[in-house]
Formats: C-alpha cells, structure tokens, sequence
C-alpha cells in the first residue's frame, strides 16, 4: 500500500484540490471567501506536492533496484506535474 | 533484489529448465482446456472465444450504429428531406449515440482486454472466466433486444445524455425513455463485471518478474480504464435509477417545483460522462503505444511519461465534467476552474502524442495498413484535441455549444482516438487469432476511404456549426447557407460507409478464427501475446525480464513451447493459472479456474430479461427473471471455491505453490473489494445528490427523525458487523459445534435486516415519502439502496448456510465466509453513514 501511496500521491494531491476548489466555489459562489478558501486549498496541495516530491527524490536515491528506482521516479514526475497543474488550476481565484 | 512476498528472486534462474519434459503433458493440458463443440460450444468460457465473440459483437453494433448515421446523414444532405419524420429522427439519433457510446466503444475496447491481456500477461486466462462469459452474454443478448426497440418505435429519443426535464414522464409519457433508463442497464452490470475482471487480471495473474516497469503499456491503460470504470460508471448507475424512480413512482429528483433540480441530473451524467471519453481513449491510447512500437521496430520513447500520462488522464478526467455545462449558469469561479481543469487535461493527451511521433521517428516504420491507421488517428485525434481546447474556452463554448461545431470535435476526438487505432488493431492483431492476416491491400483502400471520408464528413462540419446549425435537428430550410456544408459531409459519411463495407469484405475473405493454428507474428511485435498459443495460452508461463522479451530473448517461443518455464503441465489435474503479487509479480499460489458452463449464460439471458421485461412494465415476469438470474447466479458460484486434493503442486522447477489460499492476497478478495468501491461510489453519489439538493432548495427541507431513532438503527448495524466478524473467527475453532459460524453470519444478516426495518419504520412515521419532496426523494433513494444491500445480505448469508450444509466451507479458513463478512461488514458502514447523515444534516451540523 505504501508503495502505491507513493507511485499515486501527487495526483491524489491533484484530485484532492480540484474537488476542493469546486467545493469552495459551489458553497460560496464567486465570492471573496472563496478566492481566499481557494487559494488556502492551493497553498495546503502545493505543501503536499512539495513533500511527496521530496519523498520520492528520496526513496528514487535509496532504491536498491530497478522496480523500486521507476516507481521513486514516476511518483517524482507525478507529484511535479502535480505541483504545476495546482498552481494552474488555483490560478482563476486570483485572475477571474 | 528485494521481494514483495517473501519468494526468493533467485529461483529465477533456474529457467529455462534442461531437463526432457515428460510424454503426455500437452495432451494433457490440451484435454483440460478443450473447448466444448457443437451448441455447448455456447458454455465456453475461454477468453480466446469469448474476447473474439466479444469484439464481434462490439463491432456489430458499429456496424448498425453507423447504418443509423447514414440514414441520418441522407436526411441531411438537402434540406426539407422527408426521408426521416422528426419523430423517427429524433430516436435515430440518441440510437446513434447510445450504440456508439455504450453497445460499441466501451465494450469494444474491454472486448479487446478479455482477448488480448491473458496472452500479453502469459496467464492461461483471466481470473474469472465465466463472468467474462456472463458479462459477454448479457451485453449481446440485452444489446440486442435493446436495438430492436428502433423497429417499434419505441427506442428512445431524448438524446444520448437523456436530459430532464425533455426526458421527465411529463415531456417523454411513453416507455421510450424507460427503455434507455432501464435497458442500459444490462450494459453497466457487464461493464462493472469486465472492470472487476481487468484490475484483478491485471494485477495479479501476470507472468513472474513482470513487475510493474515491465508491464505492457496496453495493460496500464487497461488497469486505468477499468479503475475509471469503477469511479465513473456508479455515477449513471444511480442517475439512471433516481430518473427511472422519478417517472415511475413521482419521487422529484429533477423536479424543481418540488425540491429537486433538472441540473443534479447533468452534474451525475457527466461526470460519468465526461471520463467516459477517457475510458474509451486510454485502451485504444494503449493499443497505439503497442503497435506503434513493434510497427516501427523500436522500443517506445517514453514508456515511464506514457505511464504517467495515462495515470494523470485517469485523474484529471473526473475534474472536468462541467465543461458540459458551462451555460447552465453555474458561478464563475466553478466555471473558471473547470476551464482551467479542461485545458490542462490536453497535457497528458500531448505527452502520449509526442511520444508516439518520436518512436515513429526514431523507429523506421513501414507502410502497411495498421501503421496508415495509426499515422491517421494521430492526425485526426490531434485536430479534435485542438478544438477540444478551443471549447475548454468558456466564451467561445458559449457560442458553439449545441452546434455542430461540436458534432464534428466530437468525432474527430472519438474517430481519431477510438476507431483509427480500433481499425489498426484489427489488421496488427487478427494474425495472432486467425489462420490467415487481413489483406494489406483491401486494408490500405481501406483505410484511405475511411480516413478521407471521415476528413470530407467532419471538417466542413465546423464551419456548419459556425455558422449556427443546431445539432440534433432533423431538417434545416434553404437559403441559409448550410447545403453546401452539408452536402459535403453526407458524401463523406458515405465514404466511411464504403471503408467499413471493404473492410468487412477483407473479413469474409481472410479471418479464420483458430486457437493454435493462427498466421503469427506477421509485424514482428515483441511482447507476450505472440508466444505460440493454444486453447490454454502459452504452453509454459515464462519468467519476463523485460519489456519487450521476444525481442531480447530469441529464443523465448522456443522454450515456452518445450515447457521449460513455469506450469509446463496442469499442476493439479484442473484449469488452474498463477496468481503472483501485484507490484514485482511473484508467485504466490496457483488458483484453480471453473470450466465451461451454461449457468452463465443462463444467468445472462435472465439479467436481460429482467432490465427489458421492466421497461415494459411485465412487472410480475421481470421479478421471475430477476430470480432465475440470481438463481443461475447461485449455481455457478456452488461449484467454485473448493480446495483440490492435492495442497501443494509444483508449478515448476522444483518451485511449490498452494492450491488454495484465503485472505486479503486472494483474487476473491480483491475482486470483492473492487465491488464494494463500486457500491460506496453510488454511495458517494448519492451523498452528493443529497447535498446538491439542500444546496439549491434549502426550503423544502422538513425535520427528519428524532435522533433517539439512531440507537437501535446504529445499534443493529454495529451487531450485525459483530457478529459477522466473530463468525469468521470462529470458524477457525474446529470444534465450534454449538453456534456453527454460518448460524451467527444468519444472525449478522437479521440484525442488517432489522436496522433497515427501523430505519425505513422511523421515516415513514414523520410522514415524508418519496413523492414529498427532494429532500423525501433522496432519503428514499438512501433507503432503497440500503434495501438492495440488506437483501444480498441476506441472500449470502442463506447461500453461506447452504455451503456450510454441504459440508463445503473450508476451515479454519475460507473464501465465501471470508467475502460474506466483507460484504456485511461494509452494509452496516453505509447504512450507519446514510443514518447520520440524513438526521444530522442539516440541523444538528
């Protein structure tokens, strides 16, 4: 299980932060409340995505084998893309 | 090198074996996995027969879907045809949709996971076959019938996402409506049986060493599908049934005047909807990354991005289902990040891309006809992902929603993503099941045909919807500029026609199906599933070090057919296949298969029946049905789970595995706990619907039960989890005589069936029903769904108590008992959830 934790948590983090914004937005329309509940949630992600990266980058160095190393490194890419697609999907609560 | 099971990597080594294999072992394995002949050839279960039938089936349905749009198209190309009556129209086109969507693209590609993935794995079939064969059987025969509504005039016409109000039993009074609602609902059953299937095949029947790098990329896009389908497919299950509930007992789900909302209806359906164009992209998206690949004799470029692309597809695509929705009027800020959200969903779409236009440049590609498919596909889909993301642009969906600029994005995406590659699958892979390869020359006018007519039918397509035609009309008048466009695309539409005709042509002509005598490797594919084969798969499982093993490994087929790997014989005298470990695919223990059988198929027929006998309101012949299926159900299911005589087999090498295992590493297990995450997503989406309603009309809201009601209800539920679980602990005490385990699994059930009684009771006494109001709806809705659990409750544990009558439940540990508990156990967790929930919100919280 820890291993997949691992190989999926940035996205879990992406999914996590997508339904949270739309949660926000529903319950609080466009408000200023919600931009500001939005950009929480997207701060609160970015920290998550920030420590699984560092997880990963971790367990990539400490792989003793190829099976362990690519799982390390796809989790790594995972939560990077992550990390990106957050700060793109929080972006409209300043912008819009 | 670590292990994940404790199995010692090392014994790797000792294949390929040296040792003579000993006189009689093929014929053997060829009696055991015999196919039956003549009209039991119907209760096969192997997944050679089945997967084929599967995808003939499927593409039957393309066939006839596509017959739909030509007629459609022929109505179109002038304007004031009268080819077509609105009526008639307007049932032809939700017929298109619906056949296209759910009768030809879901089931085609989980007919190619049934056929492809046991030989792209090495394992002699997938872990379930008979549900494999009953989920077949039921999407043929209610596919079938469900057609057939188009001869009486009574399919459906209300468009393929079904939306109230258009479709409520105020506007559709009919039964055609009923017929969609009810007769899809055979195919959702048959698609949550294939998932159920895939994530299970695929994570624990693949061959040693496959380990999670090593798997095929057509495998991980298979295991994404099918958790898709898991996520997604109870979304349209519980739309489907609150819809149905509505019009057949006036509970007000959709009903706006009575506390319910027309737009809940649009949130369940696309976000079932929406992924549901990843769920038809991401296996043929896996189909491309495997032949482009072998078509262009290289390695894939990119096989970790392809991965993570086809994970973070599965992820963001449950994120956009509003995009459907941006003139609904939903707040800004939601309409904002669902734009956001739907552009960037094309990132992962652009990494596979790239990815497959490096292999073919790296790679030296020839041309032949699944490569022309290939090379087609890309173009097309990459056209309609363009446009896709111009419609992710809110102002601009704003004008070109509901037009047939959307019409032509649509099939661009779905052509170019799902069929192309659909087509270039069938020319790569019909050698691997037929004694002949397809034409090379009939598939290249093919192809050619196909891929200009689908350019002539969809791209002027845009700028008829540009021009503000409507989609779904039957008719338009002259002088508005759209004959010509239109002219166009009918001749195009005609051109596809013809590219099918010849292609079914080359079909008549060259496939010959055969299990053992089929043409080969004709493109020189370097993966598993172009081992020679029989009826019982490889001949040996071999040991996989890496990703493309015939390539690496020259003499791989070779040793395979000599037995020189694992399972060289039957182990145990019956079907059996290796059950290994879901990351680093080790062996584990050897799990014995069920044979062919006429229960499934019976058990199929009668599910049919149940759905279509229902839409037709033969109330009283429907339930008859609905109990024949779960009868044929029972008696399938009474053969299986039985230890064989011997514990312990060698699977090979001197390497010995159980026969029987129990436990949270079992395929039944896990297939359980892939049916449960079905069962709590409907959950979810329930849980949903009942927010969404308070959300939009607080003001229908009444007091719900008082909370002294929770104690029993809460109480009933917590005993009857208690005494599930304390029956399985007991049952491995052998000499429990005075409540036998099966007893307490009877008393858990009455105690599920008492906490729903008390729940229903406690309702009913504050006066809401269903028809009262959203707020009675969506209680009820939790209630009828609490019923249905507490009803297979009850049946496991009569079915459990039946086994254990028989002398049949194993101790001190067992499979049923083991799936019987779960199954309790989670009963009482949602209907201890749906309890609170509806009593302490709102109000208390």
């Amino acid at each position: 299980m820890r291993a997949w934790l691992l190989l999926l948590g940035g996205l879990i983090v992406w999914a996590v932060h997508f339904f949270g914004l739309y949660i926000v937005a529903s319950v609080f329309l466009t408000t200023d409340t919600a931009r500001m509940l939005a950009l929480l949630v997207t701060l609160a992600c970015l920290i998550a995505d920030a420590m699984l990266l560092a997880a990963a980058m971790r367990a990539n160095r400490a792989a003793d084998d190829g099976t362990r190393r690519w799982i390390a490194s796809l989790a790594a890419l995972g939560a990077a893309i992550s990390l990106v697609a957050v700060i793109w999907q929080g972006l409209p609560a300043l912008l819009v | 090198m670590t292990s994940e099971t404790g199995f010692d990597p090392k014994l790797y080594d000792r294949f390929p074996t040296r040792e003579p294999r000993p006189e009689g072992e093929l014929e053997e394995l060829e009696r055991i996995w015999h196919a039956p002949t003549g009209w039991a050839r119907l209760t096969v279960v192997n997944n050679n027969f089945i997967g084929t039938w599967y995808v003939g089936a499927a593409f039957l349905f393309f066939i006839l879907a596509g017959v739909l749009a030509l007629v459609m198209r022929t109505q179109l190309a002038l304007p004031l045809q009268g080819i077509l009556p609105q009526e008639t129209y307007n049932q032809f086109f939700t017929m298109h949709g619906t056949v296209m969507m759910f009768l030809f693209a879901v089931p085609a590609v989980e007919a190619l996971g049934v056929l492809l993935l046991p030989q792209m794995l090495a394992a002699r079939d997938l872990p379930f076959p008979r549900l494999s064969a009953y989920a077949f059987w039921a999407y043929l025969v209610g596919g079938l019938s469900f057609f057939c509504s188009l001869f009486f005039g009574l399919a459906p016409d209300g468009g393929w996402f079904m939306y109230p109000p258009l479709t409520s039993i105020a506007y559709s009074p009919g039964i055609n409506a009923d017929f969609w609602l009810l007769g899809i609902g055979f195919i959702e059953i048959s698609a949550i049986a294939g998932a159920i299937e895939i994530v299970v095949g695929v994570l624990r029947t693949r061959a040693p060493g496959m380990t999670l790098d090593k798997m095929p990329i057509f495998a991980w896009a298979m295991l994404v599908f099918a958790v898709m389908i898991i996520i997604g497919f109870p979304s349209i299950i519980l739309g489907t049934l609150l819809l149905e509930l509505e019009r057949a007992l006036n509970w007000p789900f959709f009903d706006p005047t009575r506390g319910g909302d027309a737009l809940l209806w649009q949130h369940l359906f696309w976000f079932f909807g929406h992924p549901e164009v990843y769920i038809i992209f991401l296996p043929a998206a896996g189909l491309v990354s495997m032949m482009v690949a072998a078509l262009a004799r290289t390695p894939l470029v990119g096989y970790q991005l392809i991965v993570l692309a086809l994970l973070a597809t599965g992820f963001i695509s449950f994120g956009v289902w509003s995009h459907h929705m941006f003139v609904t009027g939903m707040p800004t800020l939601s309409v904002s990040f669902f734009s956001a959200a739907s552009m960037a969903v094309s990132v992962p779409a652009g990494i596979q891309v790239f990815s497959w236009i490096a292999t073919v440049a790296v790679g030296k590609p020839r041309n032949n006809t699944p490569t022309l498919f290939l090379l087609g596909g890309l173009v097309t889909f990459v056209i309609g992902g363009l446009t896709g993301v111009m419609v992710a642009l809110v102002p601009f969906d704003w004008q070109a929603h509901d037009s047939y600029f959307i019409v032509a994005h649509l099939h661009y995406v779905l052509i170019g993503g799902m069929v192309f590659p659909l087509f270039a699958a069938f020319y790569y892979w019909a050698p691997m099941m037929s004694r002949r390869a397809l034409s090379e020359r009939l598939g290249k006018w093919v192809f050619w045909l196909m891929f200009a007519g689908m350019q002539v039918a969809f791209l002027p397509m845009h700028l008829t919807g540009l021009m503000g035609m409507p989609r779904r009309v039957y008719t338009y008048l002259p002088g508005r500029d759209w004959e010509v466009t239109n002219m166009i695309s009918t001749i195009g539409a005609y051109m596809i026609g013809l590219g099918v005709l010849l292609f079914v042509i080359d079909l008549a002509r060259n496939f010959r199906f055969t299990a053992g005598d089929e043409a080969g490797n004709v493109y020189g594919g370097g993966t598993l599933e172009w081992l020679p084969t029989g009826l019982y798969s490889t001949r040996s499982i071999p040991v996989v070090k890496s990703r493309e093993p015939l390539w690496d490994d020259p003499k791989l087929s070779d040793d395979v057919e000599a037995g020189r790997y694992f399972l060289p014989n039957s182990a145990t005298g019956h079907r059996e296949t290796l059950i290994t470990s879901p990351i680093r695919a080790e062996p584990e223990y050897l799990q014995i298969m069920p044979g062919p059988s006429a229960w499934p198929l019976f058990a199929a027929i009668f599910t049919a029946g149940f759905f279509l006998l229902l839409t037709v309101q033969a109330y009283n012949p429907s339930i008859a049905s609905g109990v024949l299926a779960v009868l044929c159900v029972l008696r399938w299911l009474w053969e299986t789970d039985r230890p064989v005589a011997k514990a312990h087999a060698d699977v090979g090498a001197g390497i010995i595995l159980p026969t029987y295992a129990t436990g949270p590493r079992t395929h039944g297990w896990w297939a359980m706990t892939v049916l449960l995450v079905v069962i709590g997503m409907i959950f979810v989406m329930a849980v949903f619907s009942y927010l969404y309603l308070y959300g939009v009309h607080p003001s229908f809201w009444t007091s719900p039960p008082d909370a002294p009601w929770l104690l029993p209800i809460i109480g009933g539920h917590a005993a009857a989890a208690g005494f599930a679980l304390l029956a399985r602990r007991l049952l491995a005490r052998e000499r429990t005589t005075l409540w036998t385990p099966a007893t307490l699994v009877l008393i858990a059930a009455g105690f599920a069936l008492f906490a729903f009684a008390i729940d229903w009771w406690s309702w009913r006494a504050t006066g809401l029903t269903g028809a009262t109001s959203g707020q009675g709806a969506t209680v009820h809705a939790f209630l009828a769904l609490q019923g249905i659990l507490t009803a297979i409750v009850a049946l496991m544990a009569l079915y459990l108590a039946a086994r254990n009558a028989r002398g049949i439940v194993t101790r001190p540990r067992n499979n049923s008992m083991d799936l019987t508990v779960m199954f309790i156990a989670y009963t009482a967790a949602q209907g201890t959830l749906a309890a609170l929930l509806t009593r302490l919100f709102p109000g208390a919280i």
